[in-house]
């Protein structure tokens, strides 16, 4: 196994790399901006972004996607933001917030498991659907006036500068990545993604494994709603928009491959941090946060075309493999298997 | 081969003694029946498998090979029949099913996780721990004397290094039965040798072992039995020495399987042969094929035939200009068209019909007339700018006349025609680019015997008004009844060549099996 994780190392370590370089360059652009605090700020800010990738990570590892996500943080968000304005326990409001994403997970999982449906295009579906319906709940306002205990809650600190949330977020990217490497379960997600039919034919359960994953992607992106609520502290009809970008760029970052079968969480957790630090190192920089979604799209594009090209090549190289192997090599071989029966018959 | 004969013999004598005295039968499948609409592919299979025993399981294209593994794998579920094993009736509704009851298949294509290293793609699905796992395995390979990198990820392994993780995944499960499905087809021959050590070791600890080989050779170096499937039935049973190499050739040919041969079919056509040909291929490489020389002569129709995989298809692309061309050349009326583009390729007079009408031919849900035209759209005779509507509707119709298609009309939509009606518009769209060679892939298959006529009068039409047809099929029936010439492809290469009187389905089959010899077509003069 020391092999593999290294490599899956070595692709979730790039994006590590790449991540301390653009703070450097950044910091040696604007020395203001290597501080402790600016720097935690940047980990701080990515905790929803970092949860959603964690969950998507789970649908991209089996060969699947889901842009639901953004809609399903929205929708949650301004659930459970309007139950603890209207003074519901926030026991309660959590429960109902993570049944509502697994709720959203089921249905992604039936039309992608179960009736085969491209899970792009379901999933997409299933977001407009979803942010109808917050549209319809909230009747277009805004959900403010949330209490203060929970809106504090997002800038207590554990250790330094970085937030309660956030370490709790790595706590538990640690807990999911040990569940997915070690745990013979957890191999069956990457199994799936890397060949379906031939985990069909070991006996792995795939549709089970399939539903698994679209059930914890919605339960981490209603789980980001939630959080999503402390920190900004009011939810709009159109909060979450774009989170499904923003966590399918992390995980793309963060060395998962959207073929399936390929990276890791630890990954997806590195890259939600650069998708966080770009507003921030934007300002920075001088230039107008503006620019964020463009080179979000920009990164986005541009690994998924290398990653796409390289794919092309080597399945390209496998099939030549293959067919060479077929052909005799010529009149040694020939004449070894088929005794002088050939050349007997070309006489 | 004498001396390993020999032993075979002896070991094959064993294999005889078990399978009729002892009941021990491990697997056993009674009258499998399996339709895929109304296209019946397993009709009545009975086998049994014993212990120790190699059933060695041949037959041409679309026997039933694969559905019959297909259905004894769970994969697919058969309409009717039973399978026993070790004499209990069970039921195999999936593969897990399968491995519950230690039957496994180790398919053509490899099925790894490419992404994972050898270790995790042996181990996965199993549910004990992983250091219990781990010496299980180094038990399993010292025992078969097996090395591998078991950190190495597996898109880094070679086809046979991959088929031996295959083979290692299946030992792990301590099968009693073991489905090889052609081993050997992406072999080099050395490793075909260690592969066929294997299995005798195997064999030698009592699994059961069903291999399926399109090389009759390895029937008589490894089978103890040996089972023919034709048209989905078993035509064929029975102990390896019982037979000879003539034998099985003999099962593999229909039982009407008339001697006639080109030059019983009556008026035998003229072609001259003294004209430079049409088509000059001359020492032609790619992938999947080797060292190709034949010659096509105006008005001519020569059979290329073959099994699956002997690079039939993967020529025909090639000099089509949808693959790479690594050597030699291939002259249209004396013009170089090496590694030229499919688009230039059929402007300069040759086209080639896909074996698959769908994933390569037809626009299913357009109608006949823009599927018969649709190859001619970039040429200014379907107008420059907007569509010469009349213009289409002249060709179509020429055709749908000319070729006898039963069509509603020109709008019809395409998937709603029958196979055989499909065949003809695809056809009829190659021949409207006025080709003067034509390769056609398997243009009956999935086609009804009715329809199958049709086809062949088309093709005889065309073929008098002087184009050129090469002939990819693996019906020899077929070949027989249409080819003025054949050759054989094994394993990549042109292995024999026959003249008219020569083209009869028994030296065909022993061609493409790979065991034609010149006495065979002695014998059967």
């Amino acid at each position: 196994m020391g092999r593999i994780k290294n490599l899956l190392h070595a692709r979730s370590m790039s994006s590590l790399v790449f991540l301390v370089i653009l703070f450097l360059v950044v910091g040696l652009i604007n020395p203001a901006f290597l501080t402790p605090s600016n720097v935690s700020a940047c980990f701080n800010t990515s905790v929803v972004y970092t949860l959603v990738a964690v969950g998507m990570a789970f649908t991209l590892f089996i060969g699947e996607i889901d842009v639901s996500v953004g809609a399903n943080l929205g929708l949650v968000a301004a659930v459970v933001g309007s139950m603890l304005r209207d003074g519901q326990s926030l026991g309660l409001a959590i429960i109902v917030g993570v049944v509502i994403g697994a709720l959203i997970g089921l249905i992604n999982a039936w039309g992608v498991a179960i009736m085969k449906a491209p899970s792009l295009i379901f999933t997409l579906g299933v977001n407009g659907v979803l942010r109808g319906i917050i549209y319809v709940y909230t009747n277009g306002a805004w959900v403010e006036n949330l209490p203060k205990g929970f809106k504090d809650f997002s800038s207590v600190t554990a250790v330094g500068d970085l937030t309660v949330y956030y370490c709790a977020t790595l706590v538990l990217v640690a807990v999911v990545h040990f569940l997915l490497t070690k745990t013979k379960r957890g191999r069956y997600f990457h199994a799936v993604g890397d060949n379906a039919q031939g985990a069909t034919l070991v006996g792995l359960p795939t549709r089970s494994t399939t539903i698994l994953a679209y059930v914890i992607c919605g339960v981490m992106a209603a789980v980001g709603g939630i959080i999503f609520c402390s920190r900004i502290g009011f939810v709009t009809p159109a909060s979450g928009n774009g989170y499904e970008m923003k966590a399918i760029a992390a995980c793309v970052l963060g060395g998962i491959s959207l073929l399936g079968g390929v990276g890791s969480v630890v990954g997806s957790a590195i890259g939600a941090v650069i998708m966080a630090s770009i507003s921030y190192l934007l300002v920075f920089m001088g230039f107008s946060s503006n620019y964020d979604n463009a080179i979000t799209g920009i990164i986005l594009i541009v690994i998924v075309v290398v990653d796409a090209l390289l794919q092309r090549r080597a399945i390209v190289k496998n099939r030549h493999a293959r067919l060479a192997a077929r052909v005799s090599s010529g009149t040694e071989a020939a004449t070894a298997a088929e005794g002088k029966d050939q050349e007997g018959g070309e006489a | 081969m004498e001396a390993a004969g020999s032993q075979q013999d002896a070991a094959k004598q064993d294999g005889s003694g078990i399978s009729y005295q002892v009941p021990n039968t491990l697997l056993s499948v009674q009258n499998i029946y399996k339709s895929f609409g109304s296209n019946a592919v397993l009709k009545g299979i009975s086998l049994d498998l014993c212990k120790g025993q190699v059933l060695a399981l041949i037959g041409g294209n679309g026997a039933g090979k694969s559905t019959l593994m297909k259905i004894i794998m769970g994969i697919y579920s058969a309409d009717r029949g039973e399978i026993t094993i070790a004499g209990e009736k069970v039921d195999i509704s999936n593969p897990k099913a399968a491995l519950a009851h230690s039957i496994y298949m180790v398919p053509q294509e490899p099925m790894l996780f490419p992404n994972m290293t050898v270790r995790e793609n042996i181990v996965i699905g199993f549910d004990e721990g992983a250091s219990e796992l781990e010496s299980r395995l180094r038990s399993v390979m010292d025992e078969i004397g097996w090395s591998l990198d078991l950190d190495r990820k597996a898109s880094t392994l070679s086809i046979a290094e991959q088929g031996m993780v295959e083979i290692l995944r299946g030992l792990m499960r301590n099968p009693k039965v073991l489905i090889l499905d052609e081993p050997t087809s992406a072999l080099t021959f050395d490793e075909v040798q260690s592969l066929l050590a294997c299995v005798q070791e195997l064999q030698n600890k009592g699994i059961g072992i069903i291999y399926i080989t399109h090389r009759l050779a390895e029937v008589f170096e490894i089978g103890t039995t040996v089972a023919i499937l034709r048209d989905g039935i078993v035509t064929t049973q029975g102990n390896v020495f019982e037979f000879t190499r003539d034998d099985l050739v003999r099962g593999l040919l229909p039982a009407d399987a008339s001697l006639s041969s080109g030059k019983a079919r009556g008026a035998a056509r003229k072609i001259d042969y003294s004209q430079d040909p049409v088509l000059k291929v001359q020492g032609f490489c790619g992938y999947g094929f080797s060292d190709i020389s034949f010659d096509i002569y105006p008005g001519e129709i020569v059979g290329l035939a073959g099994v699956v995989g002997a690079g039939r298809t993967e020529m025909a692309t090639t000099i089509f200009g949808m693959d790479k061309a690594l050597g030699g050349s291939v002259l249209l009326n004396g013009q170089d068209i090496t590694g030229r583009k499919t688009r230039q390729v059929i402007s300069m007079g040759l086209n080639y019909v896909p074996e698959d009408r769908f994933n390569d031919g037809l626009y299913r849900i357009r109608g006949v007339a823009e599927n018969t035209t649709s190859a001619l759209l970039s040429s200014s005779r379907m107008g420059r700018l907007f569509l010469n509507a009349k213009e289409e509707e002249r060709v179509s119709q020429s055709y749908v006349d000319r070729f006898r298609t039963k069509v509603t009309g020109l709008d019809q939509e395409v998937g709603g025609l029958s196979g055989g009606n499909q065949q003809k518009i695809v056809i009829g769209r190659a021949f409207s680019t006025s080709p003067k060679v034509v390769i056609l892939d398997e243009p009956t298959r999935g086609i009804d015997a009715a329809a199958r006529g049709d086809v062949y009068a088309v093709l005889q039409e065309l073929r008098d008004t002087g184009v050129s047809i090469l002939l990819i099929s693996s019906d020899m029936e077929e070949v027989v009844e249409l080819s003025d010439r054949a050759l054989v492809m094994y394993q990549g290469r042109i292995v024999q060549e026959f003249e008219r009187d020569q083209i009869v389905q028994e030296n065909l089959t022993a061609a493409a099996f790979g065991v034609y010899q010149a006495e065979a077509k002695a014998v059967t003069e």
